[in-house]
């Protein structure tokens, strides 16, 4: 458990109507509510909006949230946009958990109270779980200022010279002896008919 | 192509495949395996002499041409239009190569004395910050589906070869003739040949409806021949393609709405197309005397292995898997490795031209940028309770760990390691710890989800 006393801020997203058509929201933030060391629970209709991350930023300087939990989509979606938001508001960005309320919970499962129960235990999984988060920084490294582009048909080509002409270095490989791939084979292309090479 | 070939910035490596890829985004170390072409590309000037005088008059199907015509041992690719434009010695057709006996007369005919039979393989080593994978397609073979009867006679051909046929660079210059020298009077064009099909592909291949058009257009426009096109649904979605539609329609093309069913060559070599016309809800049968097959775009064949190589994953139907479907479509789930073109999924020219720009975008977005951020959601060694065992070593699947042979630990390449925890779970002594997946972390996690409030 770390020193400071965790101060736990719950969002539950509407996400219009993807989670509130099946998940009783207002049900979720209220049990959200009640669960320890959460100082606020709140619902948005769409949480990813510069409002609903106006509201969590307020939050956390306001409320002095030390943790946030976001219960709306898969994190492949918007972790790093929440993430963010907590860096714009001097939040380490990994005292974040999201719970994925929609593809886990609202996509996939009709009845109504069971969808609701699903994704009060997912809050409460989040919740529990974001105390023991700790701080973390990535590092930054060079990157070697060169592409390689694997492939020299129309897409290898077409990227090699778009890369080429902003000015950096591209090793174009190509299996055949000649560029070109199945382009160089063709007559002439839809719909114009123009010629290929 | 020209633009690509002469370009300062761009180093091309033909007839080169890459064989090894380690490193992470930002550095990148590859090596790359150059065939040897048996010809000094500095002195060669492409004139073609060494072809001319290439004893292997017999030669070997040309795959430039698909299959169409042949070419000899000693060639320059693309029946001559290569870039760069340099002749290859095919070590697995030249008679010297293989067996050993030949006059060598492409040497004696070469005016440059550019042909060098002690070429040998080179591996080059380079250094790249980001990877763009553009491999591309392969067409279906239409073997796999014998009620077409493809190759049972020269006359039923693939969308491919009938492109040859039409090119000025093509073995009949661009003629379009069957196999007995004559002009065509009715032609079957076959839609959907190995896509939309459960016994081939599920997808829809996006680009046949479309060159099945051009392919009526110029048979129309060149031969004049009646051209019965059998397809199910025409998919003309991009722009100015539903007007081509209804140009081909106007130029007296036949549309029969029905997948053809069966090409049947009979013994006199007459060949029939038998289909259901579901418009009208009759079978129907035409005799025709050339068939075009409009072949799938597959996977490449050796896409397995270039997935493993660049750490890239494929979707149901084989093709690259991208990151994300809408907001990722370039990205895979290894970073600064982006797609470009199908080797992602099926598209047509304007499609892969936008998708292979966008991809080079983003690679010149982390070239420009200058600096890769590394994710700290990392497996971390307590190197005192590491005992050196190096069970984690051989494990992990992105060989992020290495082991300190002086302090006689396990260490791990945070930039390699993508937090995967095999080594975690693994590691005899707990002395590998998940960040951001901490036990107690996932404990709390757990307990909270499974007990009942």
């Amino acid at each position: 458990m770390p020193n400071e006393e965790p101060r736990i801020g719950v969002y539950v997203c509407h996400c219009g109507l993807n989670i509130a058509a099946t998940v009783n929201v207002d049900e979720v933030v209220q049990y959200a509510g009640s669960l320890p060391n959460v100082v606020v629970a709140r619902s948005h209709r769409y949480t990813c909006s510069e409002a609903g991350q106006e509201m969590i930023r307020q939050d956390i300087r306001q409320l002095g949230l030390n943790r946030v939990v976001v219960a709306s989509c898969s994190p492949r979606m918007h972790e790093a946009t929440f993430q963010n938001v907590l860096a714009s508001a001097g939040l380490n960005p990994y005292f974040f958990q999201m719970a994925n309320i929609r593809e886990h919970v609202s996509w996939v499962v009709k009845d109504p109270v069971q969808a609701t129960e699903k994704a009060k235990r997912l809050v409460r999984a989040a919740v529990s779980r974001v105390r023991y988060h700790e701080p973390l920084s990535p590092r930054r490294e060079d990157v070697t200022k060169a592409a390689l582009v694997v492939g020299a048909g129309i897409a290898g080509i077409q990227a090699a010279l778009t890369i080429a002409e902003a000015g950096y270095p591209v090793y174009l490989v190509e299996k055949q002896p000649s560029i070109g791939g199945h382009m160089a084979q063709l007559d002439k292309t839809f719909p114009t008919l123009d010629c290929s090479t | 192509m020209m633009d690509a070939g002469r370009h300062p910035n761009i180093t091309l490596l033909t007839y080169s495949e890459v064989t090894e890829v380690s490193g992470y985004v930002g550095h990148f170390q590859v090596k790359v395996r150059q065939r040897p072409r048996y010809v000094n590309t500095d002195l060669c000037t492409g004139c073609g002499a060494c072809a001319e005088a290439c004893v292997f008059k017999r030669g070997v199907p040309n795959e430039y041409d698909a299959g169409l015509s042949r070419r000899r041992a000693a060639y320059i690719p693309n029946n001559g239009q290569a870039v760069p434009l340099k002749a290859v010695i095919d070590d697995q057709a030249c008679l010297f190569l293989t067996r050993g006996k030949c006059t060598k007369a492409c040497v004696e005919a070469c005016p440059t004395n550019a042909i060098d039979f002690t070429q040998k393989e080179q591996i080059i080593e380079l250094n790249v910050g980001t990877i763009l994978v553009a491999t591309g397609f392969e067409m279906f073979d239409p073997r796999r589906l014998p009620a077409y009867s493809y190759g049972k006679s020269p006359d039923i051909i693939d969308g491919l070869q009938f492109e040859r046929l039409s090119s000025a660079t093509g073995p009949t210059q661009g003629q379009i003739l069957t196999s007995k020298g004559e002009k065509p009077r009715r032609v079957a064009i076959i839609h959907c040949v190995g896509s939309r099909d459960e016994h081939a592909n599920r997808y829809c291949s996006r680009i046949c409806c479309m060159y099945a058009l051009k392919h009526a257009h110029l048979v129309r426009d060149k031969t004049g021949a009646e051209v019965f096109e059998f397809y199910m649904d025409i998919r003309a979605f991009g722009k100015d393609y539903e007007e081509f539609y209804q140009r081909v329609q106007e130029e007296g093309v036949y549309f029969v709405r029905g997948r053809g069913a069966e090409v049947v060559v009979h013994n006199d070599g007459r060949i029939q197309v038998k289909a259901e016309n579901t418009t009208l809800g009759i079978p129907v049968e035409i005799d025709v005397d050339m068939v075009i097959l409009e072949t799938a775009i597959e996977p490449a064949r050796d896409s397995d292995k270039v997935a493993a190589m660049f750490g890239v994953g494929r979707s149901a139907s084989g093709f690259f898997q991208e990151a994300h479907p809408k907001l990722r479509p370039f990205h895979t789930n290894t970073n600064g490795v982006f797609l470009a073109g199908t080797c992602q999924a099926p598209k047509d020219v304007p499609d892969t031209v936008a998708h292979a720009a966008a991809a080079a975008s983003e690679a010149l977005a982390l070239l420009s940028r200058g600096e890769v951020i590394i994710s700290p959601t990392t497996a971390v060694v307590d190197e005192e309770l590491c005992s050196g065992c190096k069970t984690c070593i051989a494990l992990c699947p992105y060989s992020a760990i290495t082991f300190d042979e002086t302090a006689r630990v396990a260490r791990v390449n945070e930039a390699l390691c993508k937090g995967c925890g095999t080594c975690v779970a693994a590691c005899p002594a707990e002395a590998i710890r998940a960040r951001h997946f901490a036990d107690e972390q996932i404990l709390a996690e757990l307990q909270a989800l499974l007990v009942s409030a």
